[in-house]
């Protein structure tokens, strides 16, 4: 599903250049649950950007579904997310104006989804999700654990066939942390594929496979299934 | 997708109730005052153009050019001859109707009763179509006993409006005569040149028709109707063509007998074009002349405060874009475009532009009657329904969400999504753009205050100036003629209360003679009695004050005043002769007055010459002792009602009068006032936002400050100067146009006030101290705050 090749990003202030991303290379396949680990600063976040298409690379190949999507302009790239990618992040990232309803349905909206489907499909995942009581709060008024749910049910809502989840667990206690990386399973048995960034051991083992990262590199693989 | 849009606008706009309110109050006052100055241009453009046939018709104006090439006179008048004249003669000239001022005396049972009256051809309302309520235009004005009434006055003095065959006495050649009413008109409109309350026939003596002299008299307003599809420059030809044959012989006489060596030239003006005419304007019975200046003035004003509250909006958007920087990365990430989102914050500004237009159609309602004072017109927002308003409206409505709105729309759905989501989003660069827009703001509320300081100056300078005489406690009562005035006098001064009474000509005459032999002088001309110069306290400064002593003083003496000894070149004025040659009469000069502001201060004082000649005298001069007012006004009418029963009465104070002639000035320096309060109001309300949302930014530095010791003092002008720099900057560009701009305007009068320097200190320490309360308040607030909380936020 991602074949990325030599991939290189670098970020430039006006006195340094920091390499994120040093010819970096790997594969994921479809239905893969993968983890990337990694100390702070050695790229993870970055990757998981570019595959996610929020972000460009200076160098190297992307082959998403093998289309090279690596020179794709915004609306192109927006094109692409939009129906094949969800995000789920450490800090939740809902809107904060918008219910939870509302925050779930945003991803319909932007795919052209009718209101009455939407209305359908956001309850089902809502309900999947175990949140329906919710569906007409906001999300100040939900704890950490919910208010990840949320994100979740937004980022499979629109069934993608890849799930990005950056540190999904950081911002929850173990308890809530554990009902989420369930989800993620869930999820991953449902047939969607995972990448998903991480410091913790314990989440990781929730996964097929964990990259290790350091300096933009890949240092080793650890398949676990 | 539009109803998630127009949900986050919503609950971001209760949510952010600051930010909100500043948007609003801004745009919708912005709005409201370009919605009013709106209707005032589209009322400007509408005048006159509601009568059929409209353009079609012209007024006949004259223009007397010198040799030279430099312009004598310039008038919308001509005579009676001119309409008849030229219609016999240009054959394109289908009709023309004659239109003439007139005020007429009527009597209402023991009383008499003052009315402004026109003079007009009996086929008037053939041409000028107004409707009538009752009556027959084409037939109503062919009697000379016929008149013609509105509804207001026909309800005024018959209670009803429908009075055809009704009488009224009108006063001609003193006594008084019924006329009937012949027809009844309905008010005209407000936008309308001609707005008659009482029409009569106009009465031509044969001389008056056939004298060929008349080519030179000017006195009434002849409108003309061309022929369908004629063009009004070959008219004009035509008509000079027809001019120069038919007046070749008066032409010759009058350049012999008056040495005139101007030349005549008579143009058309089209009727729609007289409302806004500089040249030719609507005088001599036609009202509401007006200048086009005040269009763009008052557009001017609008557009600062529209803009200005739009800088808010564009400011306040771009500062708080931090808070909406995640929303704007989420949105992005979960598949919204950049189109999307410029479309979406593009609808949030229409959104907020649409609650403030709402609010700015009340407010403007609201201000409507305060606006009509201002700008002397009767406007209403029913208009609203006229087409062209509505769709300038819509374009105002497009053009204001469009102008705050883009901009932010842009940045905004600029972000980066991988920024936004890891909270490592900083507006970047020095925001240049934010602080020219502050420096905009604030340079065009100082412009403005200047603007208004100035005026107010100039004005107080015009109101209390020494006009060389005693204007206080002085009042005049018109229509003292003939032996009414000794006894008028006598029985006035009977009165403790009632000081000095004096008597002079009425209105205002410029003439000429001749001086030193041939020398030709144009001045005002006064006749005045004895008592005239001593109850204004003016000064003979040469020769001697008029006297009953003197009896050759009514036919033969006159006082100047020193513009005129000037001009004429005396060394000693007194035994002088001024020579009225045209119709042979010689007067001595007896004494000089100190020159004095017998006019507005608008002019320079010109030569004077007062003539102690009774048979113009008409206006009673009264000075009162000061307090005694209520006391003396019954007793001055009860008089004049019992010596002059014949003529309406009324009364003027002279320094009142004197006001008066600055009623322009008094209504632009509130005009102005009123823009400089709502600019500079407006420009605080975004300073305000924008040192909030700067405060915020600047928490942890806050906390971090005040943890390593820092005052809150210290704090409070850190967070402070950096908008007060932005507002001094603004003074430094304000000041120098605000400077050029002022000593421009005051160059339009001779008599000024000084533009000192500390006029503009002041103003701008003013600007100044209002941005520090504006940013110190929040600065303080932020400083006194505890830096735990700041610093746990992090």
């Amino acid at each position: 599903m991602i074949k990325i090749t030599n991939l290189e990003k670098y970020y430039r202030t006006e006195e340094v250049e920091t390499v994120a991303l040093n010819k970096l290379s790997f594969e994921v396949k479809e239905g893969e649950f993968v983890a990337v680990m990694g100390p702070s600063g050695c790229g993870k976040s970055t990757l998981l950007n570019i595959v996610g298409l929020l972000d460009d690379p200076d160098g190297g190949s992307f082959l998403f579904n093998g289309i090279e999507v690596a020179g794709f302009n915004e609306r192109k790239r927006a094109d692409l997310r939009k129906h094949n990618i969800g995000f789920v992040f450490q800090s939740f990232n809902l809107i904060d104006e918008l219910t939870v309803f509302e925050n779930v349905e945003l991803p319909l909206i932007y795919t052209g989804v009718k209101a009455a489907d939407r209305k359908v499909r956001v309850e089902e995942v809502l309900d999947k999700m175990q949140i329906m009581h919710r569906r007409n709060h906001y999300p100040q008024q939900l704890s950490g654990g919910q208010q990840q749910r949320v994100a979740v049910a937004r980022a499979v809502v629109n069934n993608p066939k890849l799930i990005l989840a950056d540190e999904p667990t950081g911002n929850l206690d173990s308890s809530n942390g554990n009902e989420v990386m369930q989800l993620l399973t869930d999820l991953n048995e449902q047939g969607t594929t995972i990448i998903m960034v991480t410091h913790s051991e314990h989440d990781a083992k929730y996964s097929h496979r964990i990259i290790r990262m350091l300096d933009g590199q890949t240092v080793t693989e650890n398949i676990l299934v | 997708m539009f109803r998630n849009y127009l949900k986050t606008a919503f609950r971001n706009l209760a949510k952010n109730k600051v930010y909100s309110f500043i948007n609003i109050a801004g745009l919708s006052i912005g709005l409201a005052c370009a919605m009013l100055i709106l209707l005032y241009t589209k009322d400007e453009a509408s005048y006159d153009r509601f009568l059929p046939g409209v353009n079609n018709i012209y007024r006949i104006v004259s223009k007397e050019v010198n040799p030279d090439g430099s312009i004598l006179m310039q008038s919308g008048n001509t005579g009676s001859f001119h309409g008849p004249a030229f219609a016999s003669g240009v054959p394109e000239i289908v009709s023309f109707v004659r239109f003439q001022g007139d005020y007429v005396n009527i009597k209402k049972g023991t009383e008499v009763l003052g009315q402004d009256a026109h003079r007009v051809d009996s086929n008037f309302f053939s041409i000028m179509q107004f409707p009538l309520v009752y009556g027959n235009g084409k037939t109503a004005l062919q009697q000379p006993d016929a008149i013609v009434l509105s509804e207001t006055v026909a309800r005024k003095f018959f209670g009803s409006a429908d009075v055809v065959g009704k009488t009224l006495q009108l006063q001609r050649n003193g006594t008084f005569k019924p006329y009937t009413v012949t027809a009844v008109a309905k008010d005209c409109p407000q936008n309308s040149s001609i707005k008659f309350q009482m029409l009569t026939k106009m009465e031509l003596s044969a001389e008056e028709i056939s004298d060929r002299m008349n080519w030179f008299n000017f006195f009434l307003n002849t409108f003309v109707v061309l022929a369908p599809g004629a063009d009004a420059k070959q008219v004009e030809k035509k008509m000079m063509r027809f001019y120069e044959m038919d007046a070749r012989e008066t032409i010759k006489i009058v350049a012999e007998k008056y040495n005139y060596k101007a030349k005549a030239q008579y143009t058309l003006q089209p009727y729609t074009d007289i409302h806004l005419s500089k040249e030719y304007r609507a005088d001599n019975g036609m009202v509401g002349a007006s200048n086009p200046m005040y269009s763009y003035i008052l557009s001017g004003i609008a557009l600062f405060i529209l803009l200005i509250a739009c800088i808010n909006f564009v400011n306040l958007t771009v500062a708080r874009s931090l808070k909406r920087a995640r929303e704007i990365g989420v949105r992005k990430v979960i598949g919204s475009d950049r189109r999307q989102l410029i479309g979406q914050f593009l609808g949030e500004s229409y959104i907020l532009c649409f609650i403030a237009f709402v609010l700015a159609l009340g407010i403007a309602q609201l201000l409507l009657p305060f606006f009509n004072d201002l700008s002397n017109k009767a406007l209403s927002l029913t208009y609203l329904f006229d087409v062209k308003l509505v769709s300038s409206y819509a374009a105002l409505f497009l053009v204001t969400g469009f102008l705050a709105g883009f901009y932010p729309a842009l940045v905004l759905s600029g972000f980066n999504p991988v920024e936004t989501l890891y909270n490592r989003f900083r507006l970047t660069g020095k925001n240049y753009l934010q602080r020219s827009l502050v420096v905009l703001q604030f340079s065009l509320a100082t412009l403005l205050i200047i603007a208004t300081v100035v005026m107010y100056r100039q004005f107080q300078f015009l109101v209390s100036k020494d006009l060389g005489y005693n204007d206080k406690h002085v009042l005049t009562v018109p229509n003292v003629t003939g032996n009414k005035i000794a006894v008028f006098r006598q029985e006035l001064l009977k009165n403790p209360n009632i000081e000095q009474v004096a008597i002079r000509n009425n209105g205002f005459n410029v003439t000429l003679a001749r001086i030193n032999g041939n020398k030709e002088l144009e001045f005002t001309m006064d006749w005045v009695d004895a008592d005239y110069l001593p109850l204004y306290k003016i000064p003979v400064i040469q020769g001697r004050n008029f006297s009953r002593s003197f009896s050759s003083d009514t036919a033969s003496a006159v006082i100047v005043n020193e513009a005129f000894v000037k001009a004429a070149g005396w060394k000693d004025a007194v035994g002088q002769v001024v020579d009225f040659w045209y119709n042979n009469k010689k007067y001595t000069v007896v004494g000089v007055v100190k020159d004095y502001h017998y006019a507005a201060l608008n002019e320079v004082i010109k030569p004077q010459l007062l003539c102690n000649n009774e048979d113009n005298f008409g206006l009673a001069v009264i000075r009162i002792k000061e307090g005694s007012a209520a006391a003396v006004l019954p007793f001055i009418e009860q008089q004049y009602k019992s010596i002059v029963p014949l003529q309406p009465y009324s009364y003027e104070f002279k320094d009142i009068s004197n006001q008066r002639q600055y009623e322009a000035e008094a209504k632009w320096k509130k005009m102005l006032l009123f823009g400089a309060v709502l600019t500079i109001f407006i420009s605080c309300i975004g300073l305000f936002g924008l040192s909030v949302l700067a405060a915020e930014k600047r928490l942890k530095e806050v906390g971090v400050r005040k943890v390593l010791g820092a005052s809150v003092t210290t704090i409070a002008t850190a967070l402070s100067k950096d908008f007060l720099l932005l507002v001094v900057i603004s003074l430094f560009i304000a000041m120098p146009i605000a400077w050029l701009l002022a000593n421009k305007w005051l160059q339009n009068y001779p008599y000024r006030a000084a533009l000192s320097w500390w006029l503009f200190a002041a103003a701008g320490a003013g600007v100044v101290l209002l941005a520090l309360l504006t940013v110190s308040f929040q600065a303080i607030r932020a400083a006194m705050a505890k830096p735990v909380k700041s610093l746990r936020t992090e």
